[in-house]
């Protein structure tokens, strides 16, 4: 009994940072290439799961600009979960263009680029708020097709249930790692993102476009947050244009965990924050939300370079 | 007059605390250190007016204004409580250098912020409300904002001319030289992130008054990014940069909705002005960052004033 | 005379090199202690350890009799050891004069109420630093810029200013990393008198790493030659010279 409970706070804990993951995998992207923190991911991965919602034809509510209007037509929902990432990856490539490479081409202050990125993610929360007001949207349930809303997979007597979006998911955030793991250790595009993540001058002198593969890096990584916009909002709901902001930071403790720049760091980061919240105790329940922050200093004072990450050595 | 007071007294007095916590992120800025930990401070500090103010002192009665020297204990609790807790916590953290410790300063946000959520004495998620005023209307907390502006500038201003403040820049510029030429760092730090978390500590006492309520909404993540960005763009490398900073990014928002009441404007502009005026208000601070890459305030440009003045 | 600094089979491993091998030797109050190898021997590593800025793998340091290995960069700094650095490490956006006022640090007292106050004291404290400061300048001929942020200045002015921030230090040891490094003959020879009236004039040790050898030979006392992280030659300059091991270090290959 106590056994499948602990089973079922595992496998939502997997869930949960599994989205985790996939959303600091956006940040981790453009850390290892650039060394800085794209604090505008939030709001891509808040335009995704809006972008989605649009493409498969839904009406939106009575506020803003575009209040009761719809497309007039509606894609299938896996289409549109593509679409709607790949829109947010252009909206990352729009950001980047704006926002990072005016800043990147003056060698300017690290600083300034976290500034600038949420300048724009300011400016993007409220220009979705402008569009369609602040009201949580949900997609319909026909989004699974015939699939089951959860799957029992204990006994009557004692359940573990696990909803079939958690699963979607879990799989899908996999599929992503490998994709993306593969993308970088298999394609010569990848090779040359590496060549940049180590030395981004060499890189430029050997022939390397670094520019290209910015803007690349830049679309991946809002594909990837848009893709995890859209899987938040249909296991939740878009609870408004703040959605991404809270993963925005718990996404800083799992880069941080996993080790700065490092992908499957960032995996690992999520999962372990995720089943860590889950194994909050109910009576603790208030606190669940500071165990990732918790985590985040301690690992910094110990272990600063974080799980997966590589030690840097200062140079006298 | 009065009805500009009226209308603009609360946007006034915020415009001040705000010059006033970006000055508390620049301090430790002064050593080098990107420390985000102001709003955990400044939430402190609004718990503990809040919590003496509502539960310690003897309730006002009816009629009658809180009384300012209470006010002033709660001062001093908050700048005491805020200094132990940022010693306390500044000694394994200002180890961490860059984005790390900003880092480690925004999980010291989100704990304290988490923390007030779920105990007893600080409301839990309701917060504290009810707390009583010192003051007949919102402009008269000028009477405690003004001067504790003028006391914070003055204080940086001088410090930057002194010899602590030459040691801060020396390990801003560059650490290791400085400890070489014998600038103790750890002491330093933890001592200007003190001085951060002090300022931060007491602009919350007055600030749980001013807004008659206070919640976790007060310390958040996002607040740090806010006085980050007065800092910034501003100027990081003067003290007049993060009030200056902190005075025309809190009035922003509002000047945008001012504009819109002028006459000429096409409807459709002066309605964008009022309901985008956020978008408007983030595409200012990314391109501010662009085209003022250093801030609005220099050092260079304050060395060319002087010397016009003389 | 008296042994100012002593070390002690002194060594430093960076992963699986080792830039600093058992090397020991002592340096004598007042004299002019060459430091030379071919690149990449350890000189600077060397200076790292003796000023803390790197700590030991093993070995020790002793300072005028006190035992320093352990002890932290600002510390020793404390205790009179100065240095310049081989890729010049000024305070950039500060003035020239901020600059030498900040090495006065251990000197002065004042704490950041009596400076913000501006107490008589402060202020006092606050001209002497300035005055001596200036001093300093004079000394290398900056006085004329004392305002101008030290990013501005040259390379050969930076290196000056070094000297010049190192000396407000008020040290007993002077480390130089390359004091001559981008000068003309003519200018290695003026750096040459230098060092020896900044001795005279402060009562200084000099330890200094040079790569230039006449420089070397005629200014120091004592030489000691590092090849590949070991001590392989130490003595007068005649004597090195000549030594068949320093004359493979140089020419081998």
């Amino acid at each position: 009994m106590q056994f499948t409970l602990f089973f079922q706070q595992l496998v939502n804990g997997l869930a949960i940072g599994s989205v985790y993951a996939i959303f600091a995998l956006g940040y981790t992207l453009i850390f290892s290439i650039l060394g800085i923190i794209n604090f505008a991911h939030g709001a891509v991965f808040t335009l995704g799961a809006y972008f989605t919602y649009t493409l498969i034809g839904a009406k939106f509510g009575f506020n803003g600009l575009l209040a009761q209007s719809q497309l007039p037509f509606g894609l299938p929902f896996p289409l549109a979960v593509l679409g709607g990432a790949a829109l947010a990856g252009l909206v990352g490539v729009i950001i980047e263009r704006l926002a990072f490479r005016p800043l990147r081409a003056r060698g300017a202050d690290p600083l300034l680029t976290l500034v600038s990125s949420l300048g724009v993610a300011v400016a993007l929360v409220n220009f979705i708020q402008y569009l369609v007001g602040a009201e949580a949207y949900s997609y319909p349930s026909s989004a699974f097709g015939g699939l089951p809303p959860s799957v029992n997979f204990g006994t009557p007597e004692s359940p573990l249930i696990v909803r079939t979006v958690q699963i979607i998911i879990f799989v899908v955030s996999m599929l992503i790692l490998v994709v993306l793991t593969y993308l970088i250790n298999s394609t010569r595009t990848g090779k040359a993102l590496r060549a940049v993540a180590e030395d981004a001058t060499t890189s430029s002198l050997l022939g390397i476009n670094t520019d290209r593969l910015i803007w690349i890096t830049f679309f991946l990584s809002g594909f990837v947050g848009g893709i995890a916009g859209t899987l938040v909002g249909l296991s939740v709901t878009i609870t408004g244009p703040y959605f991404g902001i809270a993963f925005g930071l718990k996404g800083l403790a799992v880069i941080v965990l996993g080790g700065l720049g490092s992908i499957p760091g960032a995996v690992l980061g999520g999962l372990v924050i995720g089943v860590a919240e889950s194994l909050v105790p109910a009576s603790a329940i208030g606190y669940k939300e500071a165990v990732a922050f918790a985590i985040l200093f301690v690992i910094l004072l110990v272990r600063p370079q974080g799980l997966l990450g590589r030690t840097l050595i200062q140079k006298v | 007059m009065a009805e500009f007071i009226t209308t603009y007294g609360f946007l006034i007095v915020s415009m001040v605390f705000a010059a006033m916590l970006a000055l508390s992120l620049y301090l430790p800025l002064m050593t080098g250190q990107l420390s985000l930990a102001s709003p955990g401070f400044y939430a402190l500090g609004g718990y503990i007016a809040a919590v003496m103010s509502t539960k310690v002192f003897p309730p006002t009665p009816q009629g009658e204004i809180f009384p300012l020297v209470y006010l002033l204990i709660e001062m001093l609790v908050a700048a005491v409580a805020s200094a132990l807790l940022a010693v306390l916590i500044g000694i394994p953290a200002l180890r961490l250098r860059g984005i790390y410790l900003a880092l480690a300063t925004i999980a010291f946000v989100e704990v304290v912020r988490v923390l007030s959520l779920n105990l007893e004495i600080t409301g839990k998620a309701i917060g504290i409300f009810g707390i009583p005023q010192p003051f007949l209307n919102k402009f008269e907390y000028m009477w405690i904002a003004a001067p504790m502006l003028i006391l914070s500038t003055w204080f940086v201003y001088r410090l930057e001319r002194s010899r602590v403040g030459r040691a801060f820049a020396a390990l801003r510029e560059d650490e290791l030289a400085a400890t070489a030429m014998g600038v103790n760092p750890t002491y330093n730090k933890v001592l200007s992130f003190t001085m951060g978390a002090v300022l931060a500590g007491v602009v919350g006492a007055v600030s749980a008054h001013f807004l008659n309520t206070w919640n976790a909404r007060q310390g958040t993540f996002d607040a740090a990014i806010l006085y980050l960005a007065f800092v910034i763009i501003g100027g990081s490398r003067t003290y007049l940069g993060p009030v200056l900073g902190g005075l025309l990014l809190t009035a922003l928002p509002e000047v945008l909705r001012a504009l819109a009441g002028v006459e000429f404007l096409p409807a459709f502009v002066a309605q964008f002005l009022v309901d985008g005026r956020l978008i408007i208000y983030g595409l200012l601070i990314a391109l501010a960052t662009i085209f003022f890459p250093q801030g609005l305030i220099t050092p260079t440009m304050l060395k060319r004033l002087a010397r016009r003045g003389t | 005379m008296q042994t100012i600094l002593k070390i002690d089979r002194l060594t430093r491993a960076f992963g699986g090199l080792v830039a600093v091998d058992q090397v020991s030797f002592e340096v004598q109050e007042g004299e002019i202690f060459g430091l030379i190898g071919p690149n990449g021997a350890g000189k600077t590593t060397l200076f790292n350890l003796i000023t803390g800025l790197t700590p030991p793998t093993s070995g020790k340091q002793f300072f005028l009799g006190e035992d320093l290995t352990a002890a932290r960069p600002h510390i020793i700094a404390t205790k009179g050891i100065a240095r310049t650095f081989q890729n010049i490490r000024l305070f950039g956006n500060l003035s020239a004069l901020e600059n030498v006022m900040v090495a006065q640090h251990v000197h002065t007292r004042s704490g950041v109420l009596s400076g913000v106050l501006g107490t008589p004291t402060a202020r006092r404290e606050q001209q002497q630093s300035r005055d001596y400061a200036m001093e300093l300048l004079r000394l290398v001929h900056l006085d004329d810029r004392a305002e101008a942020q030290a990013r501005n200045f040259s390379y050969g002015d930076q290196r000056r200013l070094e000297i010049a921030r190192a000396l407000a230090l008020r040290p007993k040891l002077l480390l130089l990393d390359e004091p001559g490094a981008g000068m003309n003959s003519n200018e290695k020879a003026g750096l040459s008198q230098f060092i020896r009236d900044i001795r005279a004039q402060f009562n200084l040790t000099v330890v200094l790493i040079e790569h230039h050898v006449p420089l070397v030979m005629g200014l120091c006392d004592r030489i000691a030659v590092l090849n590949f992280g070991q001590l392989i030659a130490l003595g007068v300059p005649s004597a090195v010279q000549n030594d068949p091991a320093v004359v493979e270090a140089y020419l081998g290959e």
